[in-house]
């Protein structure tokens, strides 16, 4: 057993996490956000299969923005691993300009995620190419529901850091902000690969 | 020294006034919080039931009208799962327990713990604000269409349930992290006490089904509200779509509820039975193993629904399949208790109804898991009756157990023997009468959920009523000693009953922090070493005693 001795009783006096007992909480956390991701996409599937036309005659393609808004969460995410080395570092100035910069590119994030659903245009009332355009922002807003959760996580974080509160030895927040960010940033790469998959 | 200073300052007495108890991170404040809350629920549930089966005495109107009715029924049963079993045994009796039997002094996560409680409140406040907005009336399981058309407050109550999943979610995190990062020194997987593995096993449910019933409950209140869904027939969607979302999570939902119950079981069994648990590794691993099948078998609630008969056939061997891990635990249980110096304590009075009321609520389960039975038995009384023997039988009954087991631990006091064993008896009593007669009349074609039925069904009714009445009975016999014991009750010893997981080497109540410096542990099973001792009438370890 390669325990610390600071993690043989857990909390610590000020009620903090020991390090590994965080990461494991993330990525329980993260294993349970998976499943709901899963159970969104399998809904997906069966939708798409009892169609009897996938996708319905006369539906618009998939806006060409969502391609934008992938590389934007790609960097985004990057800046977040930026961020976390350079905190390990002890390059603190260095780190929270680059949560700064996670922070921007999560909200152009969004704002791109908002033209790209204004470009597929209103949901139609007919049955099946209703469902087509449904399941298209379902899927899309259960994942800029969780960019939304993670900008507010990250601005906390980013407030703290501001105050000094992380340094190379003490920065949890960063690390679990990183992991979901990674998090998100796959999530939409699977989900983004199945939405091109059954729109082709 | 072993009473007098722990009186001076223990949990109950480390601050008061309503603030120091709603914002505490005590992981020990917040059990009994979820034992209070949690019990209030169970009472109202429990007067829901009262009033359908009042309503059920004659054929007919006898105090309500039919929609009426219709809403109790689901009350009923909302209530009873979602703020009281599916939380029940892990939140309140793990909440408290399961730090102080690892030596720690809290959680992993204090803060989160508090969280999840405060969305405990929240969700219970959304599900009982729909009662007043027009009770729910598509029975527990929301089933689409009608749950979509109805016109009751279907939103209010899911989006209640939806947070309280929330807090399920979160409590199973930290109970993993916990248990993972904080056992003591000497505490290896394999010495682990069978309580935290059922809560480990439970927290895996809770972690990887419970997202499921998320997605589905929003899909569910969006189809509601905007009208576009993947649920209705009329709009393109799967009404059977719904329900195997809605069971691939509640399927698994009842091992969540019946896990930690096994759990409290293997506890008792062995205190109770002055003996070493038989076949540890056994229940633990099988305790995993529940967890792991019960993601495989929620097509068993569809066998009628429109499923191919090849999916009915492989979802009905996966269900059986759940009964050989369940059936390794009742054996070894069994195996514990033979020659061992059984104590019929008010405790061990409850687990063994429910060895037997669990026994037959898992056979019974057996003929509904079988397709050719289960065409005839579905949606009638007999699916009633099963559900109840293993969650009220099974459940419950581990749950009042368990409160016995560890009231004098949780409040310093001990209740009065007498009257525990009279109540445990009544509860034994009604809850047979109230429903072995459901058993029979429902293999005879009594459908559930019906406002009326034929007058040659009114006997069992009544008996089953009477039943009814039985349990509201003892309820106040055993609320009734409970809170007397608050008051009157003897001061309890720390070890009252013997056991040696380690929550029982702290005083009772305990202090504060629990332990000062984390405990060394052993064998939780070990109970040789523990010898009563009549000076502070409790257990003490053997070593001490002769030292002193």
């Amino acid at each position: 057993m390669n325990r610390l001795p600071s993690e043989t009783t857990g909390a610590g006096a000020a009620g903090v996490p020991a390090r590994s007992a965080r990461r494991l909480g993330m990525i329980l956390f993260l294993l349970s956000l998976s499943v709901l991701f899963a159970a969104s996409l399998a809904g997906y599937l069966v939708v798409w299969i009892r169609a009897p036309e996938w996708p319905p005659a006369g539906s618009p393609p998939l806006p060409a923005g969502l391609w934008l808004a992938t590389l934007v969460l790609l960097l985004a995410s990057g800046a977040m691993h930026l961020a976390k080395s350079s905190i390990r570092a002890g390059r603190e100035t260095a780190a929270r300009r680059a949560l700064v910069l996670a922070f921007a590119l999560g909200l152009l994030f969004l704002a791109i995620q908002i033209r790209n659903w204004n470009a597929l245009g209103p949901l139609e009332r007919s049955a099946t190419s209703a469902l087509f355009g449904f399941t298209f922002y379902m899927l899309t807003g259960l994942h800029a529901a969780h960019v939304l959760g993670g900008l507010i996580a990250l601005a906390i974080v980013a407030a703290r850091a501001r105050r000094g509160a992380y340094s190379a030895s003490e920065h949890g927040g960063i690390e679990s902000c990183a992991m979901y960010w990674h998090f998100l940033d796959a999530a939409w790469i699977v989900l983004f690969a199945v939405l091109l998959i059954g729109s082709a | 020294m072993n009473g007098s200073t722990a009186v001076a300052d223990n949990y109950l007495s480390h601050g008061r006034g309503f603030r120091s108890w709603f914002f505490t991170l005590d992981h020990k404040r917040i059990g009994v919080m979820y034992l209070a809350s949690i019990f209030f629920f169970l009472i109202l549930g429990g007067f829901f039931a009262m009033l359908i089966r009042t309503e059920l005495l004659t054929p007919g109107r006898t105090i309500m009208d039919a929609d009426t009715y219709n809403q109790v029924f689901t009350l009923h049963g909302a209530v009873m799962i979602f703020l009281f079993i599916i939380p029940g045994i892990p939140a309140a009796f793990g909440n408290f327990v399961l730090p102080v039997m690892l030596g720690a002094k809290d959680v992993a996560f204090p803060r989160l713990n508090l969280l999840s409680y405060h969305l405990y409140v929240v969700g219970a406040i959304f599900s009982v604000v729909s009662i007043l907005l027009g009770a729910v009336d598509t029975g527990w399981t929301f089933y689409t269409p009608y749950s979509t058309t109805t016109h009751t407050s279907v939103v209010s109550m899911t989006l209640g349930a939806f947070i309280l999943g929330f807090s399920s979610i979160f409590t199973g995190i930290n109970f993993i992290v916990t248990i993972h990062r904080m056992r003591p020194p000497g505490m290896s997987w394999n010495r682990l006490p069978l309580f935290l593995w059922a809560l480990y096993s439970t927290a895996i449910i809770q972690i990887l089904a419970t997202p499921v019933l998320g997605i589905t409950l929003l899909l569910l209140i969006v189809e509601r509200l905007l009208g576009i869904g993947i649920f209705d027939p009329a709009l393109g969607g799967d009404p059977v779509l719904y329900q195997h979302f809605f069971w691939f999570y509640s399927h698994p939902a009842v091992y969540i509820m019946i896990l930690p119950a096994m759990g409290v079981m293997s506890e008792l069994i062995s205190v109770f039975s002055r003996k070493h648990i038989f076949g540890y590794k056994a229940i633990a691993y099988s305790s995993v193993a529940i967890a792991v099948l019960s993601f495989l078998v929620w097509g068993h609630h569809m066998f009628t629904s429109g499923q191919s008969d090849l999916g009915n056939m492989i979802f009905s061997a996966l269900t059986f399949s759940v009964a050989i891990p369940s059936a390794i635990k009742v054996f070894n249980w069994l195996a514990t208790m033979y020659k061992g110096s059984i104590r019929l304590d008010t405790p061990m009075l409850y687990a063994l109804s429910f060895l037997l009321l669990f026994g037959i609520g898992g056979l019974t389960g057996l003929f509904l898991g079988a397709l050719a039975t289960d065409v005839h038995l579905h949606d009638t009384y007999f699916v009633v009756a099963h559900f109840h023997y293993t969650m009220m039988g099974g459940v419950l009954i581990a749950f009042l157990g368990a409160m016995h087991y560890w009231w004098p631990k949780m409040f310093g006091r001990m209740y009065s023997e007498k009257a525990g064993r009279l109540a445990a008896f009544l509860v034994f009593v009604g809850f047979n009468l109230t429903f072995f007669s459901q058993f029979v009349m429902g293999s005879q074609g009594m459908p559930r959920r019906y406002y009326n039925y034929v007058d040659r069904f009114q006997s069992y009714h009544v008996l089953s009523t009477i039943g009814a009445y039985v349990l509201a009975i003892a309820f106040v016999v055993l609320a009734g000693n409970l809170i007397h014991s608050l008051f009157r009750g003897r001061k309890a010893p720390a070890n009252p009953w013997g056991s040696a997981t380690l929550e029982w080497m702290c005083a009772s109540p305990p202090p504060h922090d629990n332990f000062a410096e984390p405990p060394e542990a052993g064998d939780p099973y070990d109970l040789e070493h523990l010898v009563y001792d009549e000076s502070i009438g409790g257990y003490a370890p053997r070593t001490a005693r002769e030292g002193a």
